[in-house]
């Protein structure tokens, strides 16, 4: 399999304010947000991060979407480095997280064809693709409503598709599914695995271990910054479950029972 | 495919254009509320003035003398005589805001006046009482005072000037002269003060705004280059500020002749017109605007990019107010422009003096060339700055 994704030693720190160091608990004012951390992806694979708050999961994908920069090592999609060439991975990639928010001004419609002049997609290309993305998320229905009065779930189904725009080889979902109600996590979920059997990289974060199960094929665990398993779900899951692991996991870098 | 400068500009003018409060509070409301409020502050001046003039002042006089007395009746001042021991009673009544004046010759008035030998220990005393927190009996003392003036001076009279006070031949001034003074003495710092004005109400909320609101990052997402980004959204900006300071210009332009007085009525004030400067004038006028217009916007974006929030912005952009200000007030004490080439080196100064040699009709063309060309260079520094900032997420995703 080819691999669109390969994440080299990346490692990123942050200087606290007093007031971060206070509500951290920290004597530091560095801290290391993300630790070396190595892995790839491949084509139509579904790939899951996991880990807890605060385990350099959303720094790891803010580096991959090229809106920060590591401090060093490297990443690159499709052999294109994030930190040398942004503005190309840009152009490879979609990023779907709840920071992002639509202009609450403009309606789906407008949105649509402002990123797509955005990503300098041609005319015919942009409406053949709005046409199917908007039926398929059923934009259509209010697709000339500003986002300001639409739902939470149509937002998320508006932003999605905003972050696809340009067909992207990899997308990155930063916990897709947060706030929304069973019916709008279906269509996401199910859409996440549309989008593998198309053949694209999907890189997913998220908390929910039994969504990692039914749809990740390989799965990294993120404690502390550091990468302390990766490997497909079934490898991973051969003895206990995935929370079971996880939890060990844990307990075993925490030195304490959960 | 379009360039990402224009895709930006376009949305912003969208945004702009498609949010009617935004754009009536922006550019209709500036422009109608410094019409409506100068015409008011005009009108009400006017009145003041006419009520000044035609008003009969209701005035008792003890002694009066026959010297003043022709010249005070004939201007505009009721005169009740009473004897010296009703004073106190007409002193009570200006207390109560029931009278106006008091006028008090000293009995021998005339006969004094008469015989004055030159010496000033023989110069009688006229007392005059008022209530200076009555608007009329001020106005009244003020109006007395000066009838006096002119009474002794026609006693004593040695030599006149200008003795024709009819006809206007003394100033050589022409029409177009006073008002260009006057315009260059108002319009810069007016003008300064409404375009910053402009530019204060539509550039936080687009940089500040969006950075607060999380829309910003979804662009900078986009392989669009952050130095087209910050193009597109300074142009944009110009623009609304533009169309903001236009409204502005436009009420303060049309209200002036009510403001200052027209004589085109009938009234006591100057002709205000703008009908005396030439197309290359105007031409001047144009560019040094939109010169400022982008260099305000290029300042007000740098800070709002650096602000977490639109309040913060608000907070960081109201010094630069002051310092325009502050600058645009430099034209009030001199009505015309410098000639010194390093004036028009420095930003906002020399917007001001580039304005005041417009307005006083001794526009200088190279003085407006190196004027709008700093402007340029300053701007272009603070857009680069701005994609610096854009690149930054220190800057734009702190927390």
């Amino acid at each position: 399999m080819k691999e669109v994704l390969k994440v080299e030693k990346l490692t990123k720190s942050f200087t606290l304010s007093k007031k971060q160091q206070k509500l951290e608990n920290s004597d530091t004012r560095v801290k290391k947000a993300v630790s070396e951390l190595s892995f790839s992806a491949y084509e139509g694979e579904i790939f899951g991060l996991l880990g807890p708050n605060g385990a350099g999961k959303t720094t790891t994908l803010r580096m991959l979407a090229t809106l920060i920069k590591p401090d060093s090592g490297d990443a690159f999609i499709d052999g294109i480095s994030v930190v040398k060439e942004p503005e190309k991975v840009r152009g490879k990639m979609g990023f779907l997280t709840s920071e992002l928010k639509m202009e609450e001004f403009f309606t789906p419609n407008y949105l649509y064809d402002f990123f797509s002049d955005m990503h300098r997609i041609p005319n015919d290309i942009r409406e053949k693709r709005k046409a199917q993305l908007f039926a398929k998320f059923g934009i259509d229905k209010f697709a000339e409503v500003r986002t300001a009065n639409l739902s939470t779930g149509m937002k998320q189904k508006t932003s999605i598709v905003m972050s696809v725009v340009h067909d992207p080889d990899i997308i990155i979902f930063d916990e897709p599914t947060n706030g929304l109600d069973v019916i709008t996590a279906k269509v996401v979920t199910d859409y996440l695995l549309e989008l593998k059997a198309q053949g694209k990289t999907v890189i997913l974060s998220t908390h929910i271990f039994s969504l990692v199960e039914k749809i990740c094929d390989r799965v990294g665990i993120i404690i502390d910054g550091e990468m302390i398993m990766c490997g497909s779900i079934g490898e991973l899951t051969k003895d206990k479950s995935l929370e079971d692991l996880f939890f060990d996991l844990y307990s075993q870098r925490k030195g304490e029972n959960v | 495919m379009k360039n990402g400068a224009f895709v930006i500009f376009r949305k912003e003018m969208a945004r702009f254009l498609g949010d009617k409060r935004l754009f009536f509070t922006t550019v209709i409301l500036p422009g109608l509320m410094i019409f409506v409020m100068y015409n008011i502050m005009g009108t009400s001046l006017s009145d003041m003035v006419k009520d000044a003039t035609d008003k009969e002042y209701d005035t008792y006089v003890v002694n009066m003398s026959s010297v003043a007395a022709e010249t005070i009746e004939t201007s505009g001042f009721s005169v009740h005589e009473i004897a010296v021991g009703e004073s106190d009673s007409v002193t009570e009544k200006l207390k109560s805001k029931e009278a106006d004046l008091l006028v008090v010759f000293p009995e021998d008035f005339d006969s004094v006046l008469a015989n004055y030998s030159g010496k000033s220990e023989d110069v009688p005393a006229v007392e005059v009482y008022y209530n200076s927190a009555n608007m009329s009996s001020s106005a009244a003392y003020s109006k007395i005072t000066l009838v006096l003036d002119r009474v002794e001076q026609s006693v004593s009279n040695v030599f006149d000037i200008n003795p024709d006070t009819e006809n206007n031949v003394y100033d050589l001034a022409t029409d177009e002269d006073t008002t260009g003074t006057m315009f260059a003495s108002i319009l810069p710092v007016l003008l300064l003060i409404l375009i910053y004005s402009s530019c204060m109400a539509v550039a936080p909320e687009s940089i500040a705004g969006e950075k607060e609101r999380g829309t910003f990052a979804a662009m900078l997402l986009t392989p669009v280059p952050r130095g087209q980004i910050a193009l597109g959204k300074v142009l944009a900006l110009s623009l609304m500020a533009l169309m903001g300071g236009i409204s502005s210009c436009v009420g303060t332009i049309l209200s002036m002749p009510a403001l200052m007085g027209d004589t085109s009525e009938g009234s006591s004030g100057m002709s205000m017109s703008l009908t005396g400067y030439s197309a290359a004038d105007y031409a001047g006028l144009i560019i040094i605007i939109l010169s400022t217009v982008i260099l305000f916007i290029t300042i007000i974006s740098v800070l709002s990019a650096y602000a977490k929030t639109v309040k913060e912005a608000a907070t960081l952009v109201l010094p630069v107010m002051l310092i325009v200000m502050f600058a645009g007030f430099s034209s009030m004490y001199s009505s015309e422009a410098k000639a010194e080439i390093y004036w028009y080196l420095i930003p906002v100064l020399n917007s001001v003096q580039s304005l005041i040699g417009i307005f006083s009709r001794s526009a200088d063309m190279l003085h407006i060339a190196v004027t709008v060309c700093m402007n340029i260079i300053v701007s272009a520094l603070g857009m680069l700055l701005l994609r610096h900032m854009f690149n930054s997420e220190k800057i734009m995703f702190a927390r």
